[in-house]
């Protein structure tokens, strides 16, 4: 063990630009997929601390007075007081319950409509007293809270945020003009705009004043703290028959909605970026075993084991999956607070602890990504016997495959044909080549069409005031959504070219020798580097083949909605992203073919 | 003057020099050399002497340090590395020891392949390349791959390759170097013939068998020539024996 672990240290240091190419590759897959596991962790911890400073609720229930009605049609049709009084008394009940250790409500709640910030809106007010409530008193963001006599509203603090109304500011609820005296947050419900109707904070006497301007009782709710906050769920299931109570748990996975989406959007970038990580590091072992079989055949010559050679390349691969699960932990920890989206989060978002949940997944995932990647040339590289190791020399053809004869009766100019049939030479380096690509052009699909279904939805005609707030309210959310779509695409795309030049890398490698004979013949630098730049380019264009199709597949499987329909790109945009994508991969390995081209023939021949 | 109208290669002073440790090695030292149109020449000497550096030299696949080289009476000796490109594609055929076939072309294609280059249509090019494989015998192996012909085959295919644009010059570096007796004779033949039709040829070889087969024997030491002989005067296979072997010693 100790020799494989020497061994596997020493061929690191001697290919140190490898071994730092799939680093980076593996990390950003690491950092992706931490991300997207700490994202919501991120959420839960902002939340958590809110929950903490306004001790609140283990159980929260709102009981609507005519439990058929909806908020508008309650004002058609308002509650008896009979019917107010039934809803508090069963909620009382609630409260006196054994387990609850303390209880705030019943408070009642009002729907009606107002301004804030010049927008028309449906409201929800809620009647609360001055003193602290025992469970889930709102903390106050700005201004104060409530006092028990004189008019004053406080605001939900995404309410205040987006409609931009600060204490001092007058309102209209119910048609009654009131002062803004604060703004408070809470952990008990979800923020506006993405939670609605809007919510503000009233004392009974304002409440009552609303009452008398047409403001109507819809419901009350109830929050309670129980003795042990993991008995949440036991006493929901025990109270089954009565109203509908909500744990801690359920309110904070409901209020985070938007940032599991975010979680999966990252979870799918993260899934794209280890298949092309799997692309990237097929790629380098391919090509290390190509140009090391004869260190195999030597350490095979020697009596190591061909297990023990496989050791050694998974030791070695191994130690980068690790490293790349710290980086990846750590970086992807650190960077959830500044992805996150501030409009759904309850605080100043915080990195959250590093787990040994999330690190071992990354390590997992790193280490699956290089096994598989590893598995199949070093199986191969340890199949060969020793003497065809010993010789080093790439297996010719034996016999010249169909689609490298189609090539010849396509009637292509001469290098296009030496490209096509290079290419055959080692199919599953190019196959590798071009799903790695694949996914970069997939990503990029993906973000085009939601850069432009975004943004045709955005276009429709608004409808109402309130309408236009939650078109704000998406709009930055889309923005940052598209960002990291287009980022994550940058990212694939931008490995998938690294991945090229390293292909076209080992790929001179291979080529140099008849290249150099094509050169005898006559053939011109510019000719051998067509040649050359061709073969690169039949990946890339199987790349363009598949990944295009998986772009609008992907697309339509997880983006389109209820709001975004299917994806709507014209075909001439299909045509720029397979040109951009020919022309990059061009730029990518043209610079190994130039190389190749411009070296003096002898040595070339003879190289091997 | 007519020889110099005839000359296909004329070099002077040509050389080629290595940075070695201190001191440059010379591969190729200040040689002079004319060889006429329709002449073969063979290029015999120790190992390390320069004779595959001269073929290179002579063919364009590596540039002189110093001196002047005229191929069919350009000069050639500075010229670009696409236009030596140009000019090897019509005017210089090369053999290798190591026949140097493209593995992923068959027989014919590697045949046609100079031609194409040269912008033959794809029908003359087949219809040429099949026309010396069946001269070189090996027809039957056009549809091959070079992994599924024996050597001496694929040394054929590398010989109808170089002559497929009837070029000036047949470079032949060791041609018989990787064959078996058998093979070595069959090459030796063909090689005999293409003196007969008066193909300027220039082959570097160990085997007196192949050095035989040329009009002038040129002998090479520490990168220069200490030997020009002409065979056509009736010089015994023995004589050349003999004289190759005070040479090795």
């Amino acid at each position: 063990m100790r020799l494989i672990a020497r061994l596997a240290w020493r061929n690191l240091r001697a290919r140190p630009g490898q071994a730092v190419l799939l680093l980076l590759a593996l990390s950003v897959s690491t950092t992706t997929l931490s991300l997207a596991l700490a994202i919501n962790e991120t959420g839960n911890g902002a939340w958590d601390r809110l929950h903490r400073a306004t001790n609140g609720h283990h159980i929260r229930t709102s009981l609507a007075y005519q439990e058929s009605l909806l908020p508008p049609q309650v004002q058609s049709h308002p509650p008896t007081p009979a019917d107010v009084a039934r809803a508090h008394d069963r909620l009382a009940a609630l409260a006196a319950e054994p387990e609850v250790v303390a209880a705030s409500g019943p408070w009642p709640i009002l729907f009606t409509d107002g301004e804030i910030g010049g927008v028309h809106l449906e409201l929800f007010v809620m009647v609360r007293e001055a003193a602290p409530a025992a469970v889930g008193q709102p903390l106050v963001t700005s201004g104060r809270w409530l006092s028990d006599s004189g008019d004053g509203v406080v605001l939900e603090d995404g309410v205040a945020a987006i409609l931009r109304d600060r204490p001092g500011d007058t309102i209209t609820i119910a048609g009654r003009r009131l002062p803004v005296v604060g703004s408070a947050t809470t952990v008990s419900f979800g923020r506006y705009p993405l939670h609605q109707p809007a919510r503000v904070w009233v004392n009974a006497p304002t409440a009552s004043a609303l009452r008398a301007a047409g403001a109507v009782d819809f419901a009350a709710e109830l929050e309670l703290r129980l003795a042990h906050q993991e008995n949440a769920a036991a006493f929901v299931a025990a109270h089954g028959s009565g109203p509908r109570l909500v744990t801690w748990q359920q309110t904070r996975v409901g209020v985070h909605e938007t940032l599991t989406t975010f979680a999966i959007a990252f979870l799918i970038i993260a899934t794209l970026l280890a298949w092309l990580t799997i692309a990237t590091a097929a790629v380098l072992v391919a090509g290390r075993m190509a140009a090391q079989s004869h260190q195999v055949g030597t350490l095979k010559a020697v009596g190591v084991t061909p297990g023990q050679v496989t050791g050694v390349l998974l030791v070695e691969y191994l130690m980068l999956a690790g490293t790349a699960a710290v980086v990846g932990v750590v970086a992807g920890t650190l960077l959830s607070p500044l992805l996150a989206p501030a409009a759904v989060l309850y605080g100043p978002p915080q990195a959250p602890p590093i787990t040994w949940t999330r690190a071992v997944v990354a390590f997992a995932v790193a280490a699956a990504v290089v096994v598989l990647a590893t598995i199949r040339p070093a199986l191969r590289g340890v199949r060969l016997s020793t003497v065809r190791a010993l010789a080093a020399t790439i297996r010719p053809p034996r016999r010249p495959s169909r689609l490298a004869r189609l090539a010849g009766l396509a009637g292509l100019p001469l290098p296009a044909v030496l490209g096509v049939r290079t290419a055959m030479r080692r199919p599953g380096r190019t196959l590798g080549g071009a799903v790695g690509l694949a996914l970069g052009i997939a990503m990029v699909v993906v973000g085009l069409g939601l850069y432009r279904g975004t943004r045709a939805y955005l276009a429709t005609p608004i409808l109402g005031e309130a309408e236009s707030v939650d078109r704000r309210a998406s709009e930055s959310l889309i923005d940052l959504l598209l960002n990291i779509v287009f980022g994550s695409a940058a990212v694939l795309v931008a490995l998938a070219v690294v991945n090229a030049f390293v292909l076209a890398v080992f790929a001179a490698r291979d080529n140099a020798r008849h290249h150099a004979i094509l050169r005898t013949l006559g053939a011109t630098p510019r000719q051998t580097v067509t040649a050359f730049v061709v073969a690169q380019l039949s990946a890339c264009l199987l790349a363009c083949l598949l990944g295009i199709p998986f772009g609008v597949l992907l697309y339509n499987t997880f983006v389109a909605g209820d709001d975004l329909g299917p994806i709507r790109l014209p075909a001439l945009v299909y045509a720029v992203i397979a040109t951009a994508s020919l022309t990059l991969y061009a730029v990518a390995v043209t610079a190994p073919a130039r190389l190749l081209a411009t070296r003096p023939i002898t040595p070339l021949l003879t190289y091997e | 003057m007519d020889a110099e109208m005839n000359a296909v290669i004329e070099a002077r002073g040509l050389s080629r020099h290595y940075p070695g440790d201190g001191t440059p090695v010379r591969a190729v030292d200040s040689v002079d050399l004319v060889v006429e149109r329709g002449e073969a020449v063979s290029v015999m000497g120790p190992s390390g002497c320069g004779k595959s550096t001269l073929l290179h030299l002579l063919g364009g696949l590596e540039r002189p340090t110093a001196g002047e080289l005229r191929l069919g009476g350009q000069r050639v000796d500075r010229l670009s590395e696409t236009a030596w490109a140009r000019l090897r594609r019509r005017n210089v055929g090369f053999v290798f020891q190591a026949f140097h076939l493209v593995d992923e072309l068959t027989a014919v294609e590697n045949v046609e392949l100079p031609a194409l280059l040269v912008g033959a249509s794809r029908r003359t090019a087949r219809r040429r390349a099949v026309a010396l494989l069946e001269r070189l015998g090996v027809a039957d192996r056009a549809g091959h791959l070079p992994d599924r012909l024996s050597g001496g085959q694929r040394q054929r295919v590398a010989l109808a390759r170089a002559l497929i644009n009837e070029p000036l010059l047949v470079l032949a570096d060791e041609p018989t170097g990787n064959l078996d007796s058998h093979a070595t004779g069959e090459i030796l033949k063909l090689f005999a013939e293409l003196r007969e039709a008066h193909q300027t040829l220039l082959l570097v070889t160990h085997d007196p068998r192949v050095a035989a087969v040329a009009d002038r024997l040129l002998g090479m030491r520490d990168g220069s020539i200490v030997e020009d002989t002409r065979l056509d005067g009736g010089l015994s296979r023995q004589a050349v024996l003999a004289q190759i072997a005070g040479w090795e010693a």
